[in-house]
C-alpha cells in the first residue's frame, strides 16, 4: 500500500512541477497550444469516468465538447455574458444533452453503443451548419478575449493558461468526487459484471445515465474552455474525427488516470504536429506508427507504463535498503 | 446441537414462513427447468436444498432473486408476493445470495466487495457525492465500519485490503458470504458455499454458518453437495429431482427415504 501511495506522490509531484514550469519555458504560441491540450484533457477526464470506470463506450465526446463550446460562444456573443461565467452553464447544458445521448446505452452495449454515439458525432457538424441562425453557420462565432484582472500582472497567454488549469483542477475534483465511495464502487461493479451488480441492488439505468451526464458535463466544460482559448469557433473544430481523437487521447494517457488525461490532451495536440514536422508528406504515417508503438509498449497507457516503471524503481531501492540493512545486521 | 433444535422447534410455531414458494415453474425456451416446486423456510431456520446435477436447484435460487422469471406459481417473502419486484429490489427486500461460480469482483479489495453488500442501504445517492461530499463521506465511513464488523465475524479482517482476486478460492467464497451478510438480509441463499473446501474446512465452515445464523436469527437456504455438511447443519431438507420436488423432511427422514436414495444412485424412482 505504501508503495502505491509513494508512487502516486512522486507522480503528482512531477505533474505539479511540470504544470508550474511549462509557462516559464514555453513561448506564447506553444503555451496557447498547451491550453488547448488542457481543454481536451478536461473532456478526456469525463471520458475516463465513463469509459475507464463505467465501461461505456462513447464516440460522441467531440460533439458534446462542441455543444459546450457553442453554449459558451452563444451566451457570450449574443447575451454578452462574461466568458468565464458561461462555463458552468456550458457544463450543465452539455450534461443534459449527454443524458439524451446516454439513453441508447440503457439498451445497447459495446460495439452497438459505439456506432450509435458515433452517429451523433457524424451528424453534429452538419447540424451546426443547418442551425446557422444561432450557431453562425460556416462563419462561426467569436468569443471575447480574456484579459487578466488588473491585480494579476501577467500576459494574456499566461492568464489563459491559469484559467484553463483552474478549470482542469475543478474537473479533476469533480471526477474524484464522482468516483468516491459507494457511487464509484457501484460504477465499477456494473462495469465488471452488470448482473451481479444488479443482484446487489445497483440501479444500472441510473448509474449509467449518471456517468453519461458527468462525462458530458466535463466535455461541455472542456468545450467552453476551448472556445475561450481560441476566441473563435466554427463547425470545422468539431468534426467527427475529434471524437475519435478524444478516445485515442484517453487510451494513450491511460483510461483510469487523471494525470493520463493531461498526457492524452498533450498527445492530441502535439504529436500530429510533430509527426508532420518530421516529414510533411509522411505525417499521418508517422502518427499512425507512433500510436501502434505506444500501444505495443504501454498497453495501459502512458501513465500505466510510468507507474509500472516507478514501482519497479521504488521496489528496487526498497530491496537495496533492505539488503543493506541485512548485511549490516549480519556484520554486527 | 440441542440449542439449534430448540431454535427450529420454537420457530415451528411461527405461522408465516420468511420464504414461501408455491408451485413455481420456470421454462427456458422449450426446456422445463422447474415444474411446480414448493419450498418454505421459516425464521431462523436452515434449510438444505439438494438433488442431483440438473435438478433445478440454482434455477430455484434465480427465481427467488428474480434473475429467472417464473411462469406460474407464487413466491412470497414474509407473506408478500415478489412478482412486482425487480432484480435490484430483492436485496432491499431482504434476500441476499451467493453464486455457484463466485459472483465476486476480483479487481476490488475484499473490503470494497463486502461494502458493496451495503449498497442498498448506504448507496445510490448520486447528487450527494457532488453537492454534499461531507455527508457522503460520513456514509462511506459508516458502510466501512459495518463491513469491517462482518469481516471480523467471518475471521477475514486481516485480508480486508487484499485484492479479492488474489485470495485462495475458499476465502473468496467466504468473502461472498460476508458480502451477503453485510446486506443484513432476512434470508440468505447459499449456492454450494463449501465447494473446494477440504474435509476439516467443511466442518469449520459449518460451525461458522451456524454461529452467523444464531447471532442474527437468520434464515438460510443452502444448496450443497457435501452431504455431511447438509445433514449436520440443516433443520429441514428439500430434495429436487428433474425439476420437481422429490422429498422434504428432517435430515434423518431424508437419509432413509427410498426415493432420494434411488435418485442419487441413479435408479428409476
Amino acid at each position: 500500500m505504501s508503495d502505491g501511495s509513494r508512487s502516486r506522490l512522486v507522480k503528482f509531484g512531477l505533474f505539479a512541477a511540470a504544470a508550474v514550469l511549462l509557462p516559464l519555458l514555453l513561448p506564447g504560441y506553444a503555451l496557447q497550444q498547451v491550453c488547448i491540450a488542457i481543454a481536451y484533457a478536461i473532456a478526456i477526464m469525463g471520458l475516463n469516468l465513463l469509459m475507464g470506470f463505467g465501461g461505456q463506450i462513447c464516440l460522441a465526446q467531440g460533439a458534446l465538447f462542441g455543444v459546450g463550446a457553442y453554449v459558451t460562444a452563444i451566451l457570450n456573443s449574443d447575451y454578452g455574458i462574461h466568458p468565464i461565467a458561461t462555463l458552468p452553464m456550458s457544463a450543465t447544458a452539455t450534461a443534459l444533452v449527454g443524458l439524451v445521448v446516454g439513453l441508447p446505452a440503457l439498451r445497447l452495449q459495446g460495439l452497438q453503443l459505439a456506432i450509435v454515439t458515433f452517429g451523433i458525432a457524424a451528424a453534429f457538424p452538419q447540424l451546426l451548419l443547418k442551425m446557422g441562425g444561432i450557431t453562425g453557420g460556416v462563419s462561426g462565432l467569436p468569443i471575447d478575449g480574456l484579459e487578466a484582472p488588473t491585480w494579476v500582472p501577467v500576459s494574456p497567454e499566461l492568464w489563459l493558461y491559469v484559467v484553463s488549469q483552474c478549470c482542469a483542477g475543478i474537473a479533476a475534483l469533480l471526477v474524484t468526487l464522482m468516483l468516491f465511495g459507494d457511487v464509484g464502487r457501484a460504477l465499477r461493479a456494473q462495469r465488471d459484471n452488470a448482473q451481479i451488480a444488479e443482484a446487489l441492488g445497483v440501479n444500472l439505468t441510473k448509474t449509467r445515465l449518471w456517468a453519461f451526464a458527468g462525462s458530458s458535463a466535463l466535455a461541455g466544460l472542456g468545450g467552453g474552455v476551448f472556445a475561450i482559448i481560441t476566441g473563435f469557433i466554427s463547425p470545422e473544430s468539431f468534426l467527427a474525427i475529434l471524437s475519435i481523437n478524444i478516445v485515442i487521447g484517453s487510451i494513450v494517457g491511460g483510461v483510469t488516470s487523471v494525470v493520463g488525461a493531461f498526457l492524452g490532451g498533450l498527445f492530441m495536440v502535439f504529436v500530429p504536429t510533430w509527426a508532420s514536422d518530421i516529414n510533411l508528406s509522411l505525417g499521418n504515417l508517422i502518427y499512425g506508427l507512433a500510436l501502434i508503438l505506444i500501444m505495443m509498449v504501454a498497453r495501459n497507457g502512458v501513465t500505466g507504463f510510468i507507474e509500472k516503471w516507478l514501482s519497479t524503481i521504488l521496489r528496487r531501492t526498497a530491496d537495496n535498503t533492505a539488503s543493506v540493512k541485512e548485511t549490516r545486521e549480519e556484520l554486527t | 446441537m440441542d440449542g439449534r433444535k430448540s431454535v427450529s422447534e420454537s420457530s415451528l410455531n411461527v405461522a408465516q414462513p420468511v420464504l414461501q414458494a408455491r408451485d413455481v415453474s420456470v421454462q427456458f425456451g422449450g426446456v422445463q427447468a422447474l415444474s411446480d416446486v414448493s419450498v418454505s423456510v421459516r425464521a431462523g431456520e436452515i434449510c438444505g436444498l439438494i438433488g442431483p446435477n440438473g435438478a433445478g436447484k440454482s434455477t430455484f435460487l434465480n427465481a427467488v432473486t428474480r434473475l429467472a422469471s417464473y411462469g406460474t406459481g407464487t413466491i412470497m417473502l414474509d407473506g408478500t408476493p415478489i412478482e412486482g419486484a425487480k432484480v435490484r429490489d430483492m436485496i432491499g427486500l431482504g434476500v441476499a445470495r451467493t453464486f455457484q461460480n463466485l459472483g465476486i469482483y476480483a479487481s476490488m479489495t475484499v473490503l470494497e466487495n463486502v461494502m458493496l453488500g451495503g449498497h442498498h442501504q448506504f448507496g445510490g445517492r448520486f447528487a450527494q457525492t457532488i453537492f454534499n461530499p461531507m455527508s457522503s463521506g460520513a456514509r462511506e465511513r459508516a458502510a466501512r465500519v459495518k463491513a469491517m464488523t462482518v469481516l471480523e465475524e467471518m475471521g477475514m479482517a486481516d485480508v480486508a485490503n487484499t485484492i479479492a482476486g488474489a485470495l485462495p478460492y475458499p476465502l473468496q467464497k467466504r468473502m461472498e458470504i460476508a458480502r451477503a451478510l453485510a446486506a443484513e438480509p432476512k434470508i440468505l441463499l447459499l449456492d454450494e458455499p463449501a465447494g473446494g473446501l477440504t474435509h476439516g474446512e467443511v466442518h469449520e465452515f459449518g460451525e461458522l454458518v451456524d454461529k452467523v445464523r444464531r447471532s442474527r436469527n437468520l434464515s438460510i437456504l443452502l444448496i450443497e453437495h457435501h452431504m455431511g455438511l447438509v445433514m449436520g447443519l440443516c433443520d429441514r431438507i428439500f430434495v429436487f429431482h428433474l425439476g420437481r420436488n422429490l422429498a422434504e423432511g428432517k435430515p434423518e427422514e431424508i437419509k432413509s427415504n427410498e426415493a432420494v436414495i434411488s435418485a442419487y444412485l441413479g435408479r428409476a424412482a
